[in-house]
């Protein structure tokens, strides 16, 4: 759209730019009305983008000249007004936490909240995904000279489901943002360190942003180069290849060419290994399907602490739908979902970590993976 | 299970309108699936008990709105990656719904389960009758295997007569 600036010489002219007003139905902005239009006043229009090009021709017709004020009122229009069109923003330190953030922001963003934070939270190399961007997992510790056991949680394994990256950034601010003021918090980091891999899938988050918005898989080549993406979750060495999946590259579940093939699941699966005594939970972030999924996804044979992992399991989701409502299904992948294999949740569970989940948040089919930036606050408040 | 036949459902569901949360109405079906056949749909019947909203002003509103648009009405990516659908493009979105629901229904077994995760693009088609026509490629979301499906489908929709799908298909090609 575009301002136009006319000064009328003649009654003609007048009277032509009346007529041209109303018939195309142009927004005046001075004066306000048709009829208030005055040979030597001065006369401004909005122009509706479409409409330019035919108003211009008629005033060059009729011999009017004229000046474009504003060539982009649009641009005007944005920068005068905060990005943020809805009223709740949760801004931390200038970072806005109900948005959607490209992985260039959320690296700066780890850097940030390591300088701003640094007696909690230091920030580690994990490992490199196949185009070679560095994989940082950010760990929340209080100092203290008693070892410390870990909770791991990861997120973004697959690229589409943005709400997992954007719970994990939540997560970490709520927790420092809280930390002082909420004993609860500091009774946890007394006794438990924190470990968060924001984004585990870079380059698919990436592709998500910039390709494809509903790609899935991680970006290596296969076959090639004619076909990309490994299923990363479907990567790991529990049953392999067994259920669930697909050999072929271009599936959304292709499980890649051996357990572990891929950078991003090796460098997980390394750190996990290392320091497999003191980790006591498991937590991976998914969407969509609003569950809380234990283990296996190969079998239907329940785990030996399956007690355990569902009483705590239902009583995270009883709290979780405390806060807003929202209803979670709780239960074996296998038995409320589907068979897969190859699932980092299994895997760690089968080499020795007691209490492993996938948390699968909202919504449940209306969004799907497109969960409007504007839940976006509810899901992280009522997921935590 | 009905010998020889296939897996018959009973379901009581409680429908609720999108565009006007809260109010809610039952609907009882009976859904059969048919043994062996993948191509053919499951036979579903279903009734409504109580009214649905009535829709007559915006309907009309939309009709005459489309009608006297000076261009074919052209979209794509709804909503946008971050969830957004603009307020006039919110009637081409509920039609896209409701159009997936139909192709859903023509595609399904018991071990699938879609969602429309987006419209891709979306065309106007004019016609020389009354209907409104337009020619949508949807992405379907499927849950078991995973995949999204890029389903070519053209909906005809009129204010009295409601929405059909004349068309559909999935886009063959590579996705």
């Amino acid at each position: 759209d575009q301002v136009l600036h006319i000064v009328p010489e003649t009654f003609q002219q007048v009277q032509h730019l009346q007529l041209l007003c109303s018939t195309l139905l142009l927004d005046l902005w001075k004066p306000l009305l048709p009829e208030d239009i005055r040979a030597g006043e001065d006369l401004h229009i909005r122009v509706p983008a479409p409409l330019v090009q035919e108003v211009k021709d008629s005033l060059d017709q009729h011999m009017i000249s004229y000046r474009v004020l504003i060539p982009d009122v649009q641009k005007l229009v944005d920068q005068s007004m905060p990005r943020e069109r809805s009223s709740h923003r949760q801004v931390s330190g200038g970072y806005v936490y109900t948005e959607y953030h490209p992985m260039e922001e959320i690296y700066q963003w780890m850097t940030q909240i390591q300088k701003n934070n640094s007696d909690l939270v230091t920030q580690h190399f994990l490992g490199k995904t196949f185009e070679n961007r560095t994989m940082y997992y950010l760990q929340i510790s209080q100092p203290s000279n008693k070892p410390k056991k870990i909770i791991w949680m990861d997120c973004g394994i697959h690229a589409r489901e943005w709400i997992s990256p954007a719970f994990c950034q939540w997560f970490v601010k709520e927790i420092l943002q809280n930390y002082k003021s909420d004993p609860k918090i500091r009774r946890f980091l007394q006794n438990l360190d924190l470990y968060v891999l924001p984004v585990l899938n870079i380059d698919g988050y990436i592709y998500s942003w910039e390709k494809d918005r509903l790609w899935r898989k991680n970006r290596s080549p296969y076959e090639n180069g004619t076909c990309y993406g490994v299923d990363l979750n479907r990567n790991f060495n529990s049953s392999w290849g067994s259920v669930g999946i697909s050999f072929n590259c271009s599936s959304d579940v292709f499980c890649g060419s051996g357990p572990e093939s891929e950078p991003e699941t090796r460098a997980v699966a390394q750190f996990i290994k290392s320091k497999k005594s003191d980790i006591l939970c498991y937590l991976t972030i998914h969407s969509y399907g609003q569950l809380i999924l234990t283990p296996y996804g190969s079998t239907t044979e329940p785990p030996s602490n399956n007690e355990e992992l569902m009483q705590v399991a239902k009583d995270a989701a009883a709290a979780l739908t405390g806060k807003y409502g929202t209803s979670y299904r709780v239960g074996s992948t296998a038995l409320i979902l589907y068979n897969n294999s190859g699932s980092s949740r299994d895997w760690v569970h089968t080499i020795g970590i007691p209490l492993s989940y996938t948390f699968e948040l909202r919504d449940t089919g209306t969004h799907g993976f497109i969960l409007p930036a504007n839940q976006i606050q509810p899901t992280c408040e009522e997921t935590m | 299970d009905i010998d020889g036949v296939g897996h018959k459902y009973y379901l009581e569901l409680e429908l609720e309108d999108v565009l006007d949360k809260g109010r809610t109405v039952s609907c009882t079906a009976e859904v059969l699936y048919h043994l062996g056949s993948k191509s053919t749909a499951p036979d579903v019947q279903a009734t409504v008990q109580g009214e649905l909203r009535s829709t007559e002003e915006a309907d009309k509103e939309f009709y005459n709105r489309v009608r006297s648009l000076p261009k074919e009405l052209v979209a794509e990516n709804i909503p946008d990656s971050h969830g957004n659908v603009p307020p006039e493009l919110e009637p081409i979105h509920l039609l896209a719904w409701a159009a997936s629901g139909y192709v859903t229904w023509q595609n399904s077994t018991e071990s699938t389960k879609f969602h429309l995760a987006q419209v891709k693009h979306v065309k106007q088609v004019k016609r020389s009758d009354e209907d409104l026509q337009f020619d949508y490629v949807l992405l379907l979301h499927e849950m078991v295997s995973q995949e999204v499906l890029p389903w070519e489908v053209t909906v005809l929709w009129h204010p009295q007569r409601g929405a059909r799908v004349s068309r559909e298909r999935r886009q063959p090609g590579h996705a």
